[in-house]
């Protein structure tokens, strides 16, 4: 039982993370879109603003795999 | 690296500002600053005023206006058969240009306007012929009746067949006959036919229904069907053979005309930026002034070369640099050969501003190695190489597809290197094929070791972040930013210190001194930043976090490389394991090049530069000759 429990915390641990990075990047890759129509030389700048959301799920990530390997 | 800038003032005789502004143009290594001058103006109004042009220099720019803008008519009429530009002084025939060019652009206008006439009619009896054409094997189904009134529509698809037939059945009582067929570009067209005293109606009811009536030219209309055919096709080849006759023309004019009415208006597009310039010089009674831009190393060049034109009647003198003038310094950056490649990455950003850094070579050096740390696979590192080289050699040095690769091998070697510490060859396969093991850390089980070297990365790479931060402020003359910046530093030092004492207590590491030191400091903190000091401090240590995503998407791509050699064991057969490992180690190299470039990328940008990058810097923009 105990490791239902390990892997459903390790599974919220990575999910959450995952569906508000997704939700970030869904809007700030809308905008980009849009920027880019107009200002293709800002192709760059749009790719590390969509990574910046990522944050969220790499530490998701991080604890995720703590809690299962640790 | 931003060259050194230096601020100039060139002084000479009135009679001498367009010959020193077409040699400045012509260097091409000096931007004006008229901003400069009006502090100048404010100081000594008395004497100093904005440049008027005189009556002779009016008019000639007005007439390099004229000229320009009529040439430029011209080539915009020409259809650019010609771009040789031949090696000509244009001023001494700029008069007899003067009077040719408004004969040919008479010329021109006239056959272009002749072409575009012929080219819409062509295109209306290209049209009309495709849906005669259709339309002719219909005749078969017409009664024979000298009496019949046969016109051709365009009908909008079989929903409108349908209501066309229903109302042409009303309208005429059966007295009619319609029939349909498609044309070779798709549209439905349709044949009607019906006794001349219907006909009227019929039309009248056609255009209510909003049924388009294939028209044709006057002198088509009364011809019989089979007729009008031949007769359209007649007049078609005619069009035809006059327009090509007009192109011929207008090929001639170009190929006669063009480069010698291109290479005078280059020269006139440059001698109306020097009337432009002149916009920049401020005058006295008898001198010009102006004040400006250019590179330091470029100063002595620049003075003897205005010597040795105007025989010491221009000079040049170079001015300090006053603090409140340090925003308006443009910005050059030059970096050297391995160096160069990394502007492509640091280009992504705006430009520092000339009292800050330039962040090349910062990328150059770092970029790289977090990249190495992240992907670290010998097998990934070789590949990568391959493509590398194979960029750099198939691209010319300057493309950016050769700088790219240059970037891309300098991160494989880092790869490479990496990957032998950490004993990686496509995952684990270099243990089981090869026996490799790693050197430094296992990736794949020693998550925790990982993620305090990520850390400890982070906190190195934050602190000289701060520590740059801090000698941009001094060079800047602010030593309180200076002081506040190393005060942070300070306090990070010693939160970093305080965690690492938590969890791994040593004798001489105690945690509650270490918060003690920063508890002191922070009030410093707050008296210099204000209440957002604390948050700031908080920012800076989540920026220290966001480094363990060198651990993470590392881990990450060791798993997936891993699952491939897996799935590719457990399928037991030698060749389809290859290939699903295949497959999978693909998708993950793809994976492992972009993630690791995006997110180095990210690591720069968001959080190092931030502590120590002043963007928003002008660029350096000389006047600059377009033709020779």
């Amino acid at each position: 039982m105990e490791k239902v429990w390990i892997a459903f915390a390790a599974a919220l641990a990575i999910g959450l993370p995952a569906i508000a990075t997704a939700w970030a990047q869904s809007r700030i890759g809308a905008a980009g879109a849009g920027t880019l129509a107009e200002k293709p030389e800002l192709t760059g700048v749009i790719i590390i603003l969509v990574a910046i959301p990522e944050t969220m799920v790499i530490l998701g990530f991080v604890v995720a795999a703590m809690i299962l390997l640790m | 690296m931003i060259i050194r800038m230096a601020k100039v003032e060139i002084v000479g005789p009135k009679q001498d500002l367009l010959n020193t502004l077409d040699l400045l143009h012509d260097r091409g290594i000096f931007q004006p600053d008229p901003q400069l001058l009006e502090r100048i103006k404010l100081a000594r109004e008395d004497h100093l005023q904005a440049l008027v042009l005189d009556e002779n220099n009016l008019h000639e720019r007005s007439f390099f206006q004229g000229l320009f803008e009529r040439i430029t008519q011209l080539l915009a009429l020409l259809p650019e058969a010609s771009e040789d530009i031949p090696p000509l002084q244009p001023l001494p025939v700029m008069d007899l240009l003067d009077e040719l060019v408004d004969k040919h652009l008479l010329s021109a206008r006239e056959t272009v306007s002749q072409l575009t006439d012929c080219h819409t009619e062509i295109d209306d009896l290209q049209r009309d012929l495709v849906f005669w054409q259709a339309l002719t094997p219909l005749l078969g189904d017409l009664p024979e009746d000298s009496n019949l009134e046969i016109f051709g529509v365009t009908i909008r698809d079989a929903y409108q067949l349908q209501a066309l037939e229903d109302l042409l059945q009303k309208l005429t009582q059966g007295r009619c006959h319609i029939s349909s067929t498609t044309t070779a570009d798709g549209t439905l067209v349709g044949l009607i036919a019906t006794d001349c005293e219907t006909s009227g109606p019929l039309r009248q009811a056609l255009t209510e229904e909003h049924v388009p009536e294939l028209s044709l030219p006057e002198e088509l209309a009364d011809l019989p069907l089979p007729k009008r055919i031949l007769a359209l096709q007649e007049r078609l080849d005619l069009l035809q053979a006059n327009a090509h006759g007009l192109e011929a023309e207008l090929r001639d004019l170009d190929v006669q005309w063009r480069p010698i009415y291109r290479r005078a208006l280059d020269w006139l597009a440059e001698r109306l930026t020097l009337y432009r310039a002149t916009a920049t010089a401020y005058t006295t009674q008898l001198c010009f002034l102006i004040q400006g831009w250019m590179a330091e190393n470029g100063v002595s060049d620049l003075r003897n070369d205005l010597n040795q034109t105007f025989l010491g009647r221009v000079v040049l003198e170079q001015q300090a640099i006053l603090d409140e003038e340090v925003e308006r310094v443009p910005v050059m950056l030059r970096n050297p050969g391995y160096f160069a490649p990394f502007e492509v990455l640091s280009r992504l950003l705006p430009l520092p501003k000339y009292s800050s850094y330039d962040p090349t070579p910062m990328i150059g050096i770092f970029f790289p190695v977090f990249f190495g740390m992240i992907l670290g696979d010998v097998g990934y590192g070789m590949i990568l190489l391959l493509i590398a080289l194979f960029l750099a050699k198939l691209y010319q040095p300057q493309h950016l597809a050769s700088d790219l690769g240059k970037i891309l091998g300098v991160a494989a070697l880092y790869t490479l290197f990496f990957g032998v510490l950490y004993g990686e060859f496509f995952g684990d396969l270099g243990e089981a094929w090869l026996g490799l093991h790693p050197l430094w850390f296992d990736r794949g089980k020693d998550v925790l070791p990982m993620a305090v070297f990520a850390l400890t990365v982070g906190v190195v790479h934050i602190l000289l972040g701060i520590t740059l931060g801090a000698l941009a402020d001094l060079r800047r003359h602010k030593p309180r930013l200076a002081l506040v910046k190393l005060a942070t530093l300070l306090s990070v030092l010693l939160l970093v210190l305080a965690v690492v004492g938590y969890f791994y207590p040593q004798s001489w590491l105690k945690t509650g001194p270490l918060l003690i030191g920063v508890g002191i400091l922070l009030p410093v903190l707050i008296a210099a930043e204000g209440l957002l000091a604390p948050l700031e401090l908080l920012k800076t240590m989540g920026n220290i976090i966001s480094y363990i995503r060198i651990m993470a998407i590392g881990f990450s791509s060791v798993l997936l490389a891993m699952v491939a050699n897996r799935l590719g064991g457990v399928t037991g057969d030698v060749m389809v394991g290859i290939l699903v490992a295949g497959i999978l180690h693909a998708f993950n190299l793809l994976l492992g090049v972009f993630a690791p470039t995006v997110h180095s990328l990210r690591l720069h940008y968001v959080e190092f530069f931030s502590k120590f990058l002043d963007l928003g810097g002008r660029r350096f923009d000389p006047w600059q000759k377009r033709s020779p």
